[in-house]
């Protein structure tokens, strides 16, 4: 089942002062189906923030549309926008985005209760996806006093502690040392076994290493993707290093 | 490098921070203006000259001292405030390779600019208003007027010098800040401090109990000169209190509202309540310090207005004629009926040579003595052999029954042995009263109010106890009574006639004159209510005038640290705006939550006023017994005008305060 549908991205910036224009997505083109792991990847400037920011709806397209389990994106009034992000995506975040006047615990349930969730549902969603992440001793901390791997699990719970249709995350590992982004990508490969759809932007070819499926952005446009397949992780850790060198080398589209 | 170069960098420093120190200046301009006609009018000939002048220019004197100390306390803690903020510039300044001798250079100058602008404007508006602040404590003391405008040289040169002190001191101390902190240190000082507060219930417990020590003192005072010792600890009491409880009390009780699940995870509370503990840890003591402000412009106000619009009250319970006398005599018997009439009619002789017309005649005798008072009997002692401020020391004044019907207008009926009782002691429970002569009374009846203390109305400033009695001639006399007779008229004529009454009557009453012994005088003494009114004008109009003084200055710092709090409450919630904002709540979502937030915490220093307000109100009242105000509904009517007009300002200072607010946030939104 198709649960993510994008026809025709094309989004143009114009410059306040000189009415310069510069488009940020040409033509982009693609869908994800239930229970795929999809990395984008794409060099700085070619339009990967913009994508992300209009899959999230904080941005809007100039033209095209984002059909989100068959809802257009398009269609959803300001006013229900903000409860549509909440129920429909989850988003974790490079810089964490960890509020500290909460605990990891009330930081988790921020979206929930933003939703009117009582305390027993939230307690009984979190208790399993805490146990899944590893950070049910740390429930009661507060994000100054934990690492930012630890964070960074904290800030996923967050993201799926409302069941969304689609986890958005942007350069999940882009704040983490090493040994935390296996940690983390890790989980998310985990996560995404259980049944959930991710989207990652990232560019770190280890990250990208993990999805099922990488989508390679250049100038705006979708220049290539790369299944999995029966591909183990470091033969597609190659096959992704090689797409890149072939792309910062100029070399012939497919 | 140019010699314009410091100058230069230090007006831009101060250019590019004009959202704190455009307020901070302002300030210091506004204390300085005020301090400068506080020195103006200690030293203005026009006040000097002014009956209870003198009187008033000490008061003025203490007001001056008390914004010089309060100045420089305030000046140093927002100037604290300003220098947190800077600390990341001056860190940069160093990494990019300013030696701190430099960053100390261009902090000199930043001051030098800052302190000129502002003592200049200072002494410009101080000298424009000064005048104006003459006039308008000329008409609030009700005396003449006189229209040249000066500058006083004296009043430039202390403001210069009190206020470049502080500047210098200001200065030293931010260069001591910068030398002391590495680089890194100043890069990061802003973020530092993160930690989510832990309510301390140590701190919490011991502000709650401090506050109920100060309130329980307040409201046992039981007499003035109890109120005039303990009315200072209990103030510092509750300061202490109100920090302690501002800074860890207010953290303590979000914690348990946290706790209260059902009540925390609600989409309104959840948020609201983890940012006020924040809030609190980081401006528990601004919040209290807008506190203990408020309750002091409150307080100041609302007494001295009581006194302002109550002066004519107490100027007639003190002269309740227009000519008043008293004498005392050296024997009971001086008292007698036959006595007194022939003392009438000498004064009588006298007014008509004058050809004064002596209306509503107001007279009474009574005995006066001083003791201490023990279950139901009151020991009599000379003035000398016992402690006046002890709790026990008692006035006593004795009065006939006659002289009190009249006075009173009432027809009440006493057996020998009987008494009508009145005390402003809390509580008389015994049935009779009883002195060391043997003498002893039953209680028939205690009087609601007891009006004939015009002579002794200092007494009323102590605990004292009045009996209306039968006879006073029967009562067994002893070495500690004084006779005394009061006698006052309203007159027809004034000016010449009536100063030549007087020198007469002195003549024949004050010391070796020519009817002292004839009637056994001991002393004699005479009141003008014109000369009295005069002199309570310039006091209580004094007060009122120092009231406003200080209040204007107290109300400057209160609208500082308004604004410093909500501009850095703005700065610190950008990012938890823009995370909130990620994370799926809506911009209106925001706001809702951060404008009950807001108001709840803005509206805590005004409830904590009002409530020390209310505790105070005990004391105000013996304090105001001193200046012969006994007018509770009075009072309770100007300290609700001055809460509901402090209010009011309070309010709109929140309004535009919290706009600065919003600007910063939504600012850093786009």
């Amino acid at each position: 089942m198709t649960i993510l549908e994008v026809k025709g991205l094309r989004k143009i910036y114009s410059t306040r002062s000189q009415g310069n224009k510069v488009e940020a997505l040409k033509n982009v083109n693609f869908s994800v189906e239930q229970g795929e792991y999809v990395a984008i990847m794409g060099e700085s400037g070619s339009g990967k923030t913009t994508l992300l920011n209009i899959l999230a709806a904080i941005d809007k397209p100039t033209s095209g549309e984002v059909v989100l389990e068959g809802r257009n994106l398009s269609d959803i009034k300001e006013s229900q926008m903000a409860a549509f992000r909440r129920k429909n995506l989850g988003f974790v975040f490079q810089e964490f985005n960890l509020l500290d006047t909460f605990t990891m615990e009330d930081n988790i349930y921020l979206p929930l209760v933003l939703a009117g969730k009582s305390y027993k549902e939230m307690n009984e969603r979190l208790m399993p996806i805490a146990n899944e992440l590893g950070i049910a001793g740390l429930l009661k901390k507060y994000p100054y006093e934990v690492s930012g791997g630890q964070k960074q699990r904290g800030a996923v719970a967050r993201a799926m502690i409302t069941n969304p249709k689609l986890i958005l995350a942007d350069e999940p590992t882009g704040a983490l040392d090493s040994k935390s982004s296996d940690e983390l990508l890790r989980l998310f490969g985990e996560v995404n076994k259980s049944g959930q759809t991710i989207l990652m932007v990232t560019h770190s070819v280890k990250a990208a290493s993990m999805a099922n499926r990488i989508l390679f952005i250049k100038d705006g446009e979708v220049y290539h993707q790369i299944y999995r397949g029966n591909d183990t992780d470091d033969i597609l850790y190659q096959k992704i290093s090689d797409t890149l060198t072939m792309i910062a080398t100029g070399g012939e589209k497919r | 490098m140019k010699a314009g170069f410091y100058p230069k960098l230090a007006f831009l420093g101060i250019r590019k921070n004009r959202l704190m120190y455009f307020p901070y200046i302002l300030t210091c301009a506004g204390m300085i203006t005020m301090y400068y006609i506080i020195v103006f009018l200690q030293f203005s000939d026009t006040v000097t000259n002014l009956r209870g002048g003198v009187t008033l220019q000490e008061m003025l004197k203490f007001g001056g001292r008390v914004i010089a100390i309060f100045s420089c306390i305030f000046l140093f803690y927002t100037n604290s405030f300003i220098m947190r903020r800077r600390r990341r510039e001056f860190g940069l300044y160093n990494i990019l390779g300013m030696g701190k001798g430099n960053i100390g250079r261009m902090l000199f100058w930043e001051y030098l600019i800052i302190s000129v602008i502002s003592i200049g404007a200072g002494l410009v508006s101080g000298i424009v208003i000064s005048k104006l602040a003459e006039l308008g404590l000329i008409n609030i003391i009700k005396s003449k007027l006189n229209y040249n405008l000066y500058i006083s040289g004296t009043a430039v040169i202390r403001s210069v010098t009190i206020f470049g002190l502080i500047f210098v001191l200001l200065f030293l101390n931010s260069l001591r800040q910068v030398k002391f902190t590495s680089a890194v240190m100043l890069l990061k000082s802003e973020s530092t401090g993160e930690k989510p507060p832990k309510g301390n219930w140590f701190i919490g417990i011991l502000g709650a109990a401090v506050l109920i020590a100060a309130y329980y003192l307040a409201i046992s005072i039981k007499n003035p000169l109890q109120a005039l010792t303990m009315f200072f600890v209990a103030v510092l009491l509750v300061i202490a209190g109100t920090y302690f409880i501002m800074i860890s009390g207010s953290v303590l009780f979000c914690r348990i509202l946290q706790k209260k699940k059902n009540y925390y995870y609600k989409p309104n509370h959840f948020v609201s309540v983890s940012q006020m503990a924040y809030r609190m840890k980081r401006n528990g003591a601004g919040l209290a310090s807008i506190c203990i402000l408020a309750t002091m412009v409150l307080v100041i106000i609302s007494s001295t207005l009581c006194m302002v619009v109550g002066e004519e009250d107490s100027l007639n319970s003190r002269y309740p004629r227009e000519c008043n006398m008293s004498f005392c005599f050296a024997y009971q018997d001086s008292i007698s009926d036959m006595r007194i009439d022939s003392l009438k009619k000498d004064i009588e002789k006298v007014t008509k040579k004058q050809g004064i017309s002596c209306d509503d005649v107001y007279e009474y005798r009574y005995i006066d003595a001083a003791g201490v008072l023990a279950g139901d009997t009151v020991d009599i002692k000379p003035p000398e052999k016992f402690n006046a401020v002890s709790s026990e020391a008692v006035g006593l004044i004795i009065v006939n029954l006659s002289d009190y019907n009249r006075i009173s207008g009432v027809n009440e009926v006493l057996k020998d042995d009987e008494a009508l009782m009145y005390t402003n002691i809390t509580k008389y429970d015994y049935e009779t009263i009883g002195f060391n002569n043997g003498d002893t009374y039953k209680i028939k009846k205690q009087l609601d109010r007891f009006d004939m203390n015009s002579s002794v109305s200092m007494v009323t400033a102590i605990p004292y106890i009045a009996l209306v009695v039968q006879d006073i001639n029967k009562a067994s006399y002893d070495s500690g009574y004084n006779i005394s007779f009061d006698y006052g008229f309203n007159v027809d004529k004034g000016g010449r006639a009536k100063e030549k009454m007087y020198s007469r009557l002195g003549d024949m009453f004050k010391d070796g004159g020519s009817l002292r012994d004839t009637y056994n005088i001991v002393s004699f003494y005479y009141d003008d209510k014109e000369e009295g009114r005069e002199a309570f004008y310039s006091l209580y109009g004094g007060l009122f005038y120092m009231g406003i003084i200080l209040s204007i200055v107290f109300i400057f710092a209160t609208v500082l640290i308004i604004y410093y709090k909500q501009i850095s409450e703005g700065y610190e919630d950008c990012m938890r705006f823009e995370i909130m904002k990620k994370v799926g709540m809506t911009g209106r979502e925001i706001r809702k939550n951060i404008n009950s937030q807001l108001l709840l915490v803005f509206f805590i220093p005004l409830v904590f006023a009002a409530c020390h307000l209310i505790f105070a109100f005990p004391v105000i009242r013996e304090l105001l017994l001193m200046f012969n105000i006994n007018n509770v509904p009075l009072f309770v009517v100007t300290a609700l005008i001055s809460f509901a007009v402090f209010g009011i300002f309070y309010v709109i200072v929140y309004r535009i305060t919290s706009n600065a607010y919003y600007n910063i946030v939504s600012k850093a939104k786009e």
